[in-house]
């Protein structure tokens, strides 16, 4: 069932290409193809009992039996890429809705890419072999390089080229990281074969683990990739042009499944299978992350362009789930995950409805709009609701993820895991940034959002049918309304998601906090060596 | 010269009479048409005589149906590297049969067939004269063709690779030279044994056997485009029409790594250390010329050929593994670099031959497609032609799920496991490391001349169509390649295996195979034969299974 859940969009790729010719056939196969992915997804998911992984597994040899080389076509589902696997289903069908009146040239292909990227999205979260994950990775580039290039804005060709390489060259190196996890595996495991089997990796690791240099080494590689895909902050310069160029569509998936690819293969790759690594990374991670959310706040509020700023909010937001990972308590990661989700959600309805304003006022500059909310009332709401799930605004998504995230950096700061001597006041002084961070966030939205949606409406420079200011079509609001009611949904009730991701989450960061706990108390001990006057104070901390 | 023999060469046999009978056709009949079909015809008959033999030795174990005569070597690597060459022919003679027509037909296919059959007998050279005499047969029919078109540029481009070419043969003898004063003898076999003895006692004579390496990477290197061997490339490529650029994107490569298998990395015992130290310096400079160069080019052929120089860094990639397993750092069994070579040649060479063949497709009858630009907008009028070239960018580039991703899957793993079991003791794997980032790295600078072809064929709008009469053949060609493209990405497993198999069998056959006594006088001068006796059957004596591929090197250790 998981099989052909993935492979669905693959097969509706390949009927829309049989009957290219026409746009309302391929329209409608499209639209077929993702709501039967999304119905299929929703049953997996209800089905699903928390702690009963690997669920819905199934596995092929794939590379013969005649070499030992163990590639498998395996694909599962835990309680953490179940989530990110429903997110990108139900985004799908958000962009097939989305698209149905504002792509005109070329629908055929379109809607096949958009449905080939769908299978991309749905293999990474839901692959169990290490190589098929870093294939359904590296194939989701094909796509959207497509989307972005031939049906992006202005500057796409360069957009697209640049999204290309940059992940490239950053995944490029995470493949020799994986490879290299793999070989060390190998080398180091009793019965002598090469295993892929991610689950069989980090159980193998944690029985004979990498040694630390190598670790180190190991944990950079995987960093250049998935740290530019998340983005986070040195590596994100790909990321507005690539949101700014990409047509409405492509933004949204780009925002809300592909940058959680990154994060995915952190928590997926570089926690459980290098604890020592990310121990000794923490300090710098959750630096890098909070760099980022000031760093894209601040830059959010300095622009002109909606998509851009949008853009960077997610810098920023993604800064907020890296945060969470990396703070390491177990109310940090789930938030961080949380989180995840819920940017998927927020970003990606905003970027679908400034998908929408650009479609009737072909323009994305802010001072070129003003007053929506009384041409476009129902338009406006979503853009509002959407706005604070993205602020966070208690009750709403947002607010659940943010919590937690500061909560559990609050813990790793103060509370009884807390290092002592520069570090403890690092850390600190980084659980305070993030917490202005959600204030910058709170500023730039909103004063987006008085400025595009409140004031009066502004007679356009651009002459429009009077057409063009119609509100939200019933297809527009269909988009909508689902990612709409998780909203609330995760807000108001975000323990249903947390418990059936808790047991997942546990087993990956169990061996990473292990190791912090042990090289913060090194360093204690170390600290305390070298101050004997004040071992009587570390000692109590410890 | 026995029977025996002549069964064994028999498909290179027919192809040479079938070149004969289409020079002299072409000179007493004035037909241009339908030559093609008499090449095809050659190439289904020697395929046909190739697939007799190869059933008696596909039945019995590798190392024991390797048949060694003192010149010719027929063991797995060989016949494995026929069939590829016997396909590629085939894919040359359809991506040229519409072309071939306008200038001088006969001659083409002629060419054509003694290249091919040189480029057999490489696989099979036993002796360092059968593998001179094989490569010029190689070279000569090279200069014709490029020779063919009598345009300026193709004169240039012929006289350009007619010099670089009787330069780097003389290298090449001279390293031969260099390597029968050390070891008294042109065969392999024997050299393999007076070297693994002389690497015991002595150090003398195997000083000159360094210096022939050296010699024989630089001769060799000419044909595999190695930097800095490479300058003919570019100008050759761009001055010669697209068949011929085909052709020489992929022939002289596959001679090259096929030589320097049989010669370097199996002949040449106790100078692995030489080996890969050279293998790698080369491969990491060649990559990163080829690729960066290859961002400013315009010129499609010109493009083309430094690409085809940045991916002969990746073979080198696989040569040095080959080597450094030779020399006893670990390697992990299924990963072994010269098996990854040989497989990263044969998806490199299908995405080249394909991208050759559309490029072949668009042309008209008397304009090529020269120029990046000219594709421009090549999705709306030519919607097949374009994916196909996509797919093989994208291949070439090595993204998954395509062939050119399994190619660079094997070269890393193979450049990451050298020395990784004993970490502490060896000084390897920091080389091999660094290689394996250069390597990735260029992927990704690679990606930014492929993508620029797919952006233009997807993203622009379109300037002037094609003429696209380079005849259905071309096309055939085209989407064959193309299915091997996308068939080998999906099911790499087999041809994988068909790697591996090759390349442990040229490991093992040339030390230990039997020496088939009764056929060419022997040219050895001194005792050699009595040495080898007692050096060539220690090895043998562990039974390699086929298939399991975790048989050890059957070479002796110093």
């Amino acid at each position: 069932m998981l099989l052909v859940t993935i492979f669905l969009p693959l097969a509706g790729a390949l009927m829309i290409c049989a009957l290219s010719r026409d746009a309302r056939a391929v329209q409608m196969t499209a639209l077929a193809t993702t709501v039967a992915t999304l119905v299929l997804t929703v049953i997996l998911l209800a089905n699903y009992e928390p702690g009963t992984e690997p669920f819905a597994a199934s596995s092929f040899a794939w590379l013969g039996e005649s070499t030992n080389v163990d590639i498998h076509f395996s694909v599962a589902l835990d309680g953490v890429s179940l989530w990110l696997f429903g997110l990108s289903s139900l985004l799908l069908v958000t962009c097939v809705l989305m698209s149905w009146e504002s792509v005109s040239s070329r629908p055929g292909a379109y809607y096949a890419l958009l449905l080939l990227l769908g299978t991309g999205m749905l293999g990474v979260f839901a692959a169990r072999d290490i190589i098929l994950f870093y294939i359904f990775f590296e194939f989701t580039l094909i796509p959207l390089f497509f989307l972005i290039g031939v049906w992006g804005h202005e500057e796409r060709q360069y957009a697209a080229a640049k999204f290309f390489i940059y992940t490239l060259a950053g995944s490029m190196l995470t493949f020799l990281a994986l490879i290299s996890i793999v070989l060390w595996d190998y080398y180091h495991s009793p019965d002598g074969t090469m295993t892929f089997s991610i689950a069989d990796l980090t159980t193998g690791l944690s029985q004979h683990p990498i040694a630390e240099p190598y670790q180190l080494w190991i944990f950079v590689g995987l960093f250049a990739g998935f740290a530019i895909k998340v983005p986070l902050f040195p590596l994100h310069t790909w990321l507005p042009l690539a949101h700014t160029q990409a047509p409405a569509a492509g933004s949204v998936l780009l925002a809300g499944v592909l940058l959680k690819i990154g994060m995915y293969g952190f928590l997926r790759f570089s926690v459980p299978m290098l604890p020592e690594a990310t121990a000794a990374c923490v300090p710098w991670m959750l630096g890098l992350a909070v760099a980022g959310i000031i760093y894209g706040a601040l830059v959010a509020l300095a622009q002109s362009d909606m998509k851009r700023l949008i853009a960077y909010s997610s810098v920023s937001h993604l800064g907020f789930c890296m945060l969470g990972l990396f703070a390491l308590t177990s109310v940090g990661v789930e938030g961080g995950v949380l989180q995840m989700i819920n940017h998927g959600i927020s970003t990606g309805g905003l970027f679908a409805v400034v998908g929408m304003v650009y479609d009737r006022y072909h323009t994305r500059e802010i001072r070129e709009l003003s007053g929506l909310a009384r041409v476009t009332p129902v338009l406006a709401f979503f853009f509002l609701l959407f706005t604070f799930s993205s602020i966070g605004l208690p009750g709403l998504n947002g607010f659940a993820g943010e919590f937690l995230i500061l909560l559990g950096m609050f813990q790793r700061a103060w509370g009884d895991m807390a290092p002592t001597a520069t570090l403890g006041h690092v850390y600190k002084a980084i659980a305070v940034l993030a917490v202005f961070g959600v204030v910058l966030g709170a500023w730039y939205m909103l004063w987006l959002v008085q400025r595009v949606f409140f004031g009066a409406p502004r007679e356009s420079q651009h002459e429009h049918p009077s057409a063009a200011m119609r509100d939200l079509s019933p297809m527009e609001i269909a988009a909508l309304a689902p990612l709409a009611i998780l909203v609330f949904w995760i807000g108001l009730h975000p323990e249903f998601f947390l418990s059936r991701m808790r047991p997942a989450l546990d087993p990956l960061t169990r061996s990473a906090t292990q190791a912090l706990a042990d090289h913060q108390s090194g360093q204690t001990r170390a600290i305390a060596a070298e101050n004997p006057s004040k071992r009587g104070d570390l000692l109590r901390v410890d | 010269m026995s029977i025996e023999t002549v069964y064994t060469l028999l498909p290179e046999i027919v192809l040479v009479l079938a070149a004969t009978l289409l020079y002299l056709g072409g000179a007493f009949l004035p037909a241009r048409r339908g030559w093609s079909w008499l090449a095809a015809g050659a190439i289904v008959l020697a395929a046909i005589a190739l697939a007799r033999q190869d059933t008696t030795g596909a039945a019995a174990s590798s190392a024991e149906s390797a048949v060694t005569y003192e010149m010719i070597i027929a063991d797995e690597f060989a016949y494995a590297t026929r069939w590829v060459v016997l396909g590629l022919g085939l894919a040359f003679i359809l991506l040229a049969a519409r072309t071939s027509e306008y200038g001088e037909s006969t001659e083409f296919m002629g060419s054509l067939l003694l290249i091919l059959a040189g480029l057999m007998l490489v696989a099979m050279a036993g002796d360092l004269v059968m593998l001179f005499v094989a490569l010029e047969l190689i070279s000569i029919p090279t200069y014709l063709l490029l020779f063919l078109g009598r345009g300026k540029l193709a004169l240039e481009a012929g006289t350009k690779y007619f010099f670089l070419s009787v330069l780097s043969s003389g290298l090449l003898l001279y390293g031969f030279s260099f390597l029968y004063g050390a070891t008294g003898s042109t065969n392999l076999t024997q050299i393999h044994a007076e070297l693994s003895l002389e690497a015991a006692d002595s150090e003398s004579l195997a000083t000159f056997a360094a210096v022939a390496m050296v010699f024989v990477f630089a001769g060799l290197g000419f044909r595999l485009t190695a930097v800095p061997f490479h300058f003919y490339a570019p100008d050759v490529y761009q001055g010669t029409t697209n068949p011929n650029a085909g052709i020489l994107a992929v022939v002289p490569k596959v001679a090259a790594l096929v030589a320097i298998v049989r010669i370097a990395s199996v002949a040449m015992p106790g100078l692995e250390r030489m080996g890969w130290q050279i293998a790698l310096a080369l491969a990491m400079i060649t990559m990163t010329v080829g690729n960066v160069l290859a961002l400013w080019q315009n010129n499609l052929r010109r493009l083309m050929a430094y690409s085809s120089i940045a991916h002969a860094g990746y073979m080198l990639i696989g040569l040095a593994v080959g080597f450094a397993a030779a020399g006893g750092a670990a390697e992990a069994y299924n990963f072994d670099g010269v098996g990854a070579a040989l497989f990263y040649m044969l998806v490199y060479s299908a995405a080249t031959i394909g991208t050759f063949a559309a490029l072949t497709f668009l042309g008209g009858s008397n304009g090529e497609i020269n120029t990046v630009d000219e594709l421009a907008g090549l999705a709306r009028a030519f919607p097949k032609t374009a994916a196909a070239v996509a797919v093989f960018m994208f291949s070439l580039t090595g993204l998954p799920p395509l062939a050119g991703f399994w190619g660079k899957f094997t070269l890393f793993t193979g450049a990451l496991s050298v020395d990784a079991r004993s970490p502490d003791s060896g000084s390897l794997w920091p080389w091999f490391l660094a290689l394996a980032i250069v390597g990735a790295l260029n992927a990704a600078i690679s990606a930014g001349y492929y993508l620029r072809i797919v952006g233009v064929m997807y993203f622009r709008n379109p300037t002037t169509t094609p003429e696209a009469r380079g005849g259905t053949s071309a096309a055939l060609a085209m989407t064959l390649c193309g299915l091997l493209v996308v068939g080998v990405g999906f099911y790499p497993g087999w041809l994988l295996d068909e790697a591996n198999r090759a390349s442990q069998s040229a490991r093992e056959s040339s030390p230990g195979a039997r020496i088939v006594p009764d056929t060419v006088a022997s040219t050895s001068t001194r005792t050699a034969s009595a040495k080898l006796s007692t050096a060539a059957h220690a090895p043998l004596a562990h039974g390699s299974s086929r298939g399991t591929a975790t048989s050890q090197v059957a070479q002796p250790r110093r």
